[in-house]
C-alpha cells in the first residue's frame, strides 16, 4: 500500500468540505417537512400540475435543442472557420447573462411594440404568460449546455471513421445517421440531461415572463411569499424528488456502455 | 485643611472631567453603520431619493433598502429572521397582521395613495379610454389588462377591490365578474410594479397601479372617482363593501380584505441590528421637511402629522418620534 502523503489529505479533507457545503443545507431542506406535510402536499392539484408543468417543459426544451442543436455541435466539432470562436462565445452567452436579463431581453422581443412580437401577435402566438413562453425561456438558457456537451462528444470521434464509411460509397447524411450519431449518442445523452437540468432548475428568467401558468420553482416561490417556509418546503422537497430519481435513471442508461467500452 | 479642600476640589473636578468625558460619545455621536430596510416595492423611489439626502446629513450611515411585496418583506422578518432594523408596507395592516406583537411594537401611518389605471400610447383604445368609459373598455375582447397577485401584493386586491367598488358606483351589477372573465390568470404578476415593464414593452395594455408608481414611471393614467380609488379616507364606509378573498396562513385556507383606504405603515423591529441609526432615519422619514416632503412630491401624499391608533402605542415609540405623530384612528 501506497504511503498516504500530505497531498492525498489535502485531496480529502477538502472533498469532505465540497460534499458538506453541497449537502448540508439540502439534506436540512429535505428532512425538514414531516411526513404528513409531504403526503397533503401531495394531494394538492396545483403542486402536481406544477411538477408536472416543470418536467414537460424542460423536456421540450431539450427536445428542441436536440433538433436544432445537433447539427450545429456537429459543424463546430469538425469544421474549423474564421470568427468559430466568436460563435462559440455567442452560443455560451446564456449561461452568462444574469437569469431575470433573459426573461426582459426575451419580453422586448415578445411585446407588440416590437416587430417580431407584433408578428407572433398576429400568428396568435403570445410568449407573456403561456406554455409557449416558458419553453422558450427554458430553451435558450439550456440551449448551450446541450451543444457543448454534445461538441465535446463529436470531437471525441475520430473522423477517420467517418472517412472510411465516406471512401466506402456512403453519404454525408448517410454517415452522419449510420456512424457518428450511434457513437456519440452517450454524448447526446448528457447533454439532453444537462440541458434539461438546467432549464428544470431555472426561476429568474421564467418568473419575468410567466408567472402563471406556474413552473414548480415558481410555485415554490409563491408558497413561501404567501404563506412561509413551512408550506414551500414540502414542494421543494418533492421537485427534488421527482428531479432526482429522473436524472439517476438517466445518468444509469448512460453509463453500461461506458464500462463496455 | 487646605490639603484637604484643594483634594476636594480635584476630586470634584476630576468626576466631572469623567462625566463630560462620558458624555461627549453620547451627546455628539453620530448615528453609523448599516441600517437594513424592507419595503414595499411602491415606495423605491421615494425612499432611494430620501436615502441620498439622509446619508448627504449621516455621512457614517449606509442605508441598504430591499424592495419586495410588502407581505414579503414581513416574512423576510418572520420567517426568514433576517437582520432589519426597519419594515415599510404599502398596507399598514400588513404590519399588524404579521409582525405585531412577536417583532414590533408599534405601526406607524405616514402616507397614502389611491389606484389608477395605466396605460401607454400604444395601449388599445388608448386614444378612447377615459374616467367614465375605462370599464367597458375592459371588458372588450383582446384587451390584455392585468393586476399584481392578490395573495401577495396588496395593490393586487386593491385593484380588485376597485373594480367591485366600480359595480357599485356604476350601479352595473355582474360588472365585476363580466370584467374578471376578461382576464385570464396569465396576466396576473406576483409585484405590481413588474406590469410598468409589461406596458411599456406592449406586452400588455393596461394594467393597476398606485398612482405613485403612475407618476414615478411617466405613464399615461386614468384618475377614478374618490368613491372607488381607495386614496380618500373619507369614503372608508363605502371603500369598506368591498370583500376579496386571498390566501391565509395556509394552502387552502382563506380570508377576506375588507376595503380600505390605501395607507402606508412603517415599523422599527425589535431586535434591530442598529438602532440608533435607524430611529434617526425615521426621524428624517417622519419630518414633514424631510421626507413627507419627497413623499409629496412623487405622489404619495404624506399624512402631515403622521398618525398611530391610540395613546398607548404612541407611548411605546422612541422618544424621538413621538413629536412627530399624533393619536388619530
Amino acid at each position: 500500500m501506497v504511503k498516504k502523503g500530505p497531498f492525498y489529505w489535502i485531496s480529502f479533507s477538502c472533498g469532505i468540505m465540497v460534499l458538506t457545503f453541497i449537502l448540508l443545507p439540502l439534506v436540512e431542506m429535505l428532512t425538514a417537512p414531516s411526513g404528513a406535510m409531504l403526503r397533503e402536499t401531495l394531494k394538492d392539484k396545483n403542486v402536481i400540475h406544477s411538477i408536472w408543468l416543470s418536467i414537460y417543459t424542460a423536456a421540450a426544451a431539450s427536445g428542441i435543442a436536440f433538433l436544432v442543436g445537433t447539427p450545429l455541435a456537429y459543424v463546430l466539432a469538425r469544421t474549423h472557420f474564421r470568427g468559430k470562436h466568436f460563435i462559440e462565445s455567442i452560443i455560451d452567452l446564456p449561461i452568462v447573462i444574469p437569469h431575470p436579463v433573459v426573461g426582459i431581453a426575451i419580453l422586448g422581443v415578445a411585446g407588440k411594440n416590437h416587430w417580431l412580437g407584433q408578428f407572433l401577435y398576429e400568428l396568435g402566438i403570445r410568449i407573456m404568460g403561456s406554455t409557449t413562453g416558458i419553453i422558450t425561456v427554458l430553451t435558450f438558457v439550456g440551449m448551450p449546455f446541450y451543444i457543448n456537451a454534445l461538441k465535446a462528444g463529436f470531437e471525441s470521434i475520430s473522423p477517420r471513421l467517418e472517412n472510411v464509411s465516406r471512401s466506402l460509397g456512403a453519404s454525408m447524411w448517410s454517415t452522419f445517421i449510420r456512424i457518428t450519431f450511434p457513437l456519440a449518442w452517450r454524448s447526446v445523452l448528457v447533454g439532453l440531461i444537462m440541458c434539461c437540468a438546467r432549464s428544470i432548475s431555472e426561476f429568474g428568467a421564467v418568473v419575468v415572463v410567466a408567472y402563471h401558468p406556474m413552473i414548480a420553482p415558481v410555485l415554490i416561490y409563491e408558497r413561501f411569499e404567501a404563506y412561509g417556509l413551512k408550506y414551500s418546503q414540502p414542494v421543494a422537497v418533492w421537485l427534488v424528488l421527482v428531479c432526482l430519481s429522473l436524472f439517476l435513471a438517466l445518468r444509469i442508461l448512460a453509463l453500461p456502455r461506458k464500462k463496455a467500452s | 485643611m487646605g490639603t484637604t479642600i484643594v483634594k476636594r476640589v480635584s476630586a470634584f473636578l476630576f468626576i466631572l472631567g469623567v462625566a463630560a468625558f462620558l458624555s461627549i460619545p453620547s451627546a455628539f455621536a453620530e448615528p453609523k453603520g448599516k441600517v437594513v430596510m424592507f419595503h414595499a416595492g411602491s415606495l423605491s423611489m421615494p425612499f432611494e431619493a430620501m436615502e441620498k439626502a439622509f446619508e448627504a446629513k449621516y455621512p457614517g450611515v449606509d442605508l441598504q433598502r430591499e424592495a419586495s411585496g410588502s407581505q414579503k418583506a414581513a416574512r423576510k422578518v418572520s420567517d426568514l429572521h433576517k437582520p432589519c432594523d426597519i419594515m415599510a408596507s404599502a398596507d399598514y395592516k400588513v404590519i399588524d397582521k404579521l409582525l405585531i406583537p412577536k417583532y414590533a411594537d408599534w405601526n406607524i401611518r405616514f402616507a397614502t395613495n389611491q389606484l389608477v389605471l395605466c396605460y401607454t400610447d400604444k395601449s388599445k383604445f388608448a386614444k378612447e379610454v377615459n374616467a367614465g368609459n375605462w370599464y367597458k373598455i375592459l371588458e372588450r375582447k383582446g384587451v390584455v389588462w392585468g393586476h399584481s397577485d392578490p395573495n401577495l401584493d396588496p395593490c393586487g386586491y386593491r385593484a380588485l377591490m376597485v373594480l367591485q367598488l366600480a359595480e357599485k358606483y356604476y350601479k352595473n351589477p355582474g360588472l365585476y365578474d363580466k370584467l374578471i372573465a376578461n382576464r385570464p390568470l396569465e396576466n396576473v404578476r406576483p409585484k405590481s410594479v413588474e406590469l410598468v415593464s409589461l406596458l411599456q414593452t406592449g406586452n400588455m395594455d393596461y394594467a393597476w397601479e398606485y398612482l405613485s408608481v403612475a407618476v414615478q414611471h411617466g405613464l399615461k393614467y386614468v384618475k377614478l372617482p374618490d368613491q372607488i380609488n381607495l386614496g380618500n379616507y373619507k369614503y372608508d364606509s363605502f371603500y369598506s363593501q368591498a370583500v376579496v378573498k386571498v390566501t391565509g396562513k395556509k394552502p387552502g385556507e382563506f380570508m377576506d380584505m375588507k376595503g380600505g383606504s390605501v395607507t402606508y405603515g412603517v415599523t422599527l423591529i425589535k431586535d434591530a441590528p442598529n438602532k440608533e441609526a435607524a430611529i434617526a432615519f425615521l426621524e428624517y422619514l417622519l419630518d414633514p421637511q424631510g421626507g413627507l416632503k419627497i413623499l409629496k412630491e412623487q405622489g404619495q401624499p404624506p399624512f402631515v402629522p403622521c398618525r398611530v391608533p391610540t395613546d398607548k402605542m404612541k407611548s411605546e415609540l422612541p422618544v424621538k418620534l413621538q413629536g412627530l405623530v399624533e393619536v388619530k384612528n
